[in-house]
């Protein structure tokens, strides 16, 4: 059954999901060819100078990148369902509610993951060449809070997306800007070091949120 | 823990903006008081000192010569002896500094990563190094950077001649100034794993390395390298009890100052030296106080305080101005 949700869920986000892919890797790619055309340019000393003296890491354009990646993919997973009232379908299949629930959930993080991950792979796979390892960890240890926004958001729309009553969905979605404006508190490289396994528990804390959405959806609120 | 994150903020945010001003203050060695100055309500500015005496814009720049020399030169007025020593301009701009520590300044991330430069090339000009150097366990590791690879036989000449010297690795601290816009260069102050104080450069491409006696009470917490103008002094040090201390050049003597107790990590220090005396500014959150040291011996002259009460409501934090690193305080 798990299984089942998870080919409803491919159905409705594959394309999306290529168009996030490529939305991510793109960036990235065009991130690391302005290191390159800097290294071309001015030389690979000035980049390491630069990076060291001045705290530039070349990858700010990424900022925001997965946060609507997030944002559109929990939209394009979710609202359907919802605005076609068909989500009590799948509440009404062979398989407990909260179950189905985390399947959906599962599969959109593991999505992101797919979306993310090779984005990473692809900055590490140029800049380790280049960089000391201090200083591609600077950068990429930069990014993280960047992409946990992108799942945290994710998880948030889907709370959004999934409560029944508009009156709530308002608050819900303030809230979620709220916690979303805790990925993005400063521009530092590295400020979030320590902060980090926090931001990971939060994030997956997240998930709990759309729990309580099923819950008022499955009591039948209504605006 | 939305509500005692965000409550305070938008509190803040809307009503607690403005800090309270202090005035501008300089102490005195013409009259021996600290002189200042502020924007008045009605909005001229007031010129005087804590003994209450008023002075016009001219009579300021007079009782304070060493940081308006240059008006005093273009109106002719510049006098040609201070507190009984002859002193010219030139004089006067070499032996004025400005230094500044902040706490977020100092607890931010670092890269790990520094520079050597070359202090003795010969040249006016000071030229940024192809490599950096990273210190590790067991020494000091130079990486080239056209190459992103260790430069071992740097790397083994540093390492040896600092353990030669009695260095042990890892260091505790370090700090320098690694930027070519300076007028010459002196490396790097480290302690080592002992914290035993040590000066680290290159001269002429090959290392130099110095231990520097510290006196036996005395146990360094932070330090910073000067590189003033004047080439007096080496280095600033922050001991484990907050006692601030100089190291002088080239005698590499260890001084202790006459000021008070400073907490690097929640207070912003700000020196304006000159060949008479030091004003320094040292802010927290509640007060800013002044101190007045002599140039001479590092004694304490002088000392002043103003109140700056906070308007700024408690609550749940991620940011603070002590710092630059994301996490949660209560503050």
């Amino acid at each position: 059954m798990i299984q089942a949700i998870f080919y409803k869920e491919r159905i409705k986000t594959f394309w999306y999901s290529l168009l996030a892919l490529l939305t991510s890797v793109g960036f990235a790619g065009y991130c690391m060819l302005r290191v390159w055309r800097v290294c071309e340019l001015k030389g690979v000393e000035h980049l390491w100078i630069v990076m060291m003296q001045k705290d530039v890491i070349f990858v700010d354009m990424l900022q925001f990148v997965p946060l609507f990646i997030g944002l559109a993919l929990a939209v394009v997973q979710f609202e359907p369902e919802m605005q076609r009232k068909s989500f009590k379908l799948t509440l009404h299949l062979p398989i407990r509610a909260t179950k189905a629930l985390c399947a959906m959930l599962l599969y959109g993080v593991a999505v992101l993951l797919v979306v993310f991950l090779p984005a990473i792979a692809l900055m590490w796979g140029y800049l380790h060449t280049v960089l000391a390892p201090e200083l591609w960890q600077h950068i990429l240890l930069t990014t993280v809070p960047w992409y946990l926004a992108g799942i945290a958001t994710y998880l948030l729309t889907a709370w959004v997306s999934l409560e029944p009553t508009w009156s709530r969905r308002i608050v819900d979605a303030i809230m979620s800007l709220m916690l979303i404006r805790l990925f993005f508190l400063t521009t530092t490289p590295e400020a979030y070091n320590g902060f980090l396994p926090h931001l990971t528990v939060l994030t997956a804390a997240f998930s709990l949120l759309s729990m309580l959405s099923l819950t008022r959806f499955r009591d039948g609120r209504q605006d | 823990m939305l509500a005692i994150w965000q409550l305070p903020w938008c509190y803040n945010f809307l009503f607690a903006g403005k800090s309270v001003s202090t005035p501008f203050t300089l102490y005195s060695s013409v009259v021996g008081e600290f002189a200042m100055l502020e924007r008045g309500e009605d909005k001229k500015m007031l010129y005087y000192d804590r003994a209450g005496n008023n002075y016009t814009e001219a009579e300021f720049d007079s009782i304070l010569p060493m940081f308006y020399y240059r008006q005093l030169v273009t109106d002719s007025r510049f006098p040609q002896t201070i507190c009984g020593r002859e002193v010219t301009p030139r004089m006067i701009q070499t032996n004025n500094f400005n230094f500044r520590l902040s706490p977020s300044e100092l607890n931010k991330p670092r890269t790990g990563l520094y520079q050597m430069l070359e202090s003795m090339s010969g040249r006016v000009d000071l030229e940024l190094p192809d490599d950096v150097f990273r210190l590790t366990d067991s020494g000091i590791e130079f990486v080239d950077i056209a190459t992103n690879s260790v430069n071992v036989a740097k790397s083994e000449s540093f390492t040896k001649m600092m353990s030669s010297k009695g260095f042990k690795f890892p260091a505790y601290r370090i700090a320098g100034n690694p930027t070519d816009r300076k007028e010459y260069d002196e490396g790097y102050v480290m302690l080592d794993a002992e914290r035993k104080l040590y000066h680290v450069k290159m001269t002429k491409s090959r290392p130099y390395c110095r231990a520097i006696e510290l006196p036996a009470d005395m146990t360094p917490e932070y330090l910073y390298i000067t590189e003033f103008p004047a080439r007096t002094m080496l280095a600033f040090i922050i001991d484990t009890q907050g006692s601030f201390w100089v190291v002088n050049r080239p005698s590499y003597d260890v001084v202790r100052t006459g000021l008070p107790a400073i907490n690097p990590n929640k207070e912003s220090v700000l020196i304006m030296g000159n060949m008479f005396d030091w004003t320094v500014a040292v802010a927290d959150r509640l007060t800013e106080r002044y101190y007045a040291l002599s140039a001479e011996d590092y004694s304490l002259l002088d000392t002043l305080s103003f109140q700056t009460p906070s308007r700024s409501a408690k609550g749940l934090k991620f940011l603070s101005s002590r710092d630059k690193f994301v996490k949660p305080r209560f503050e």
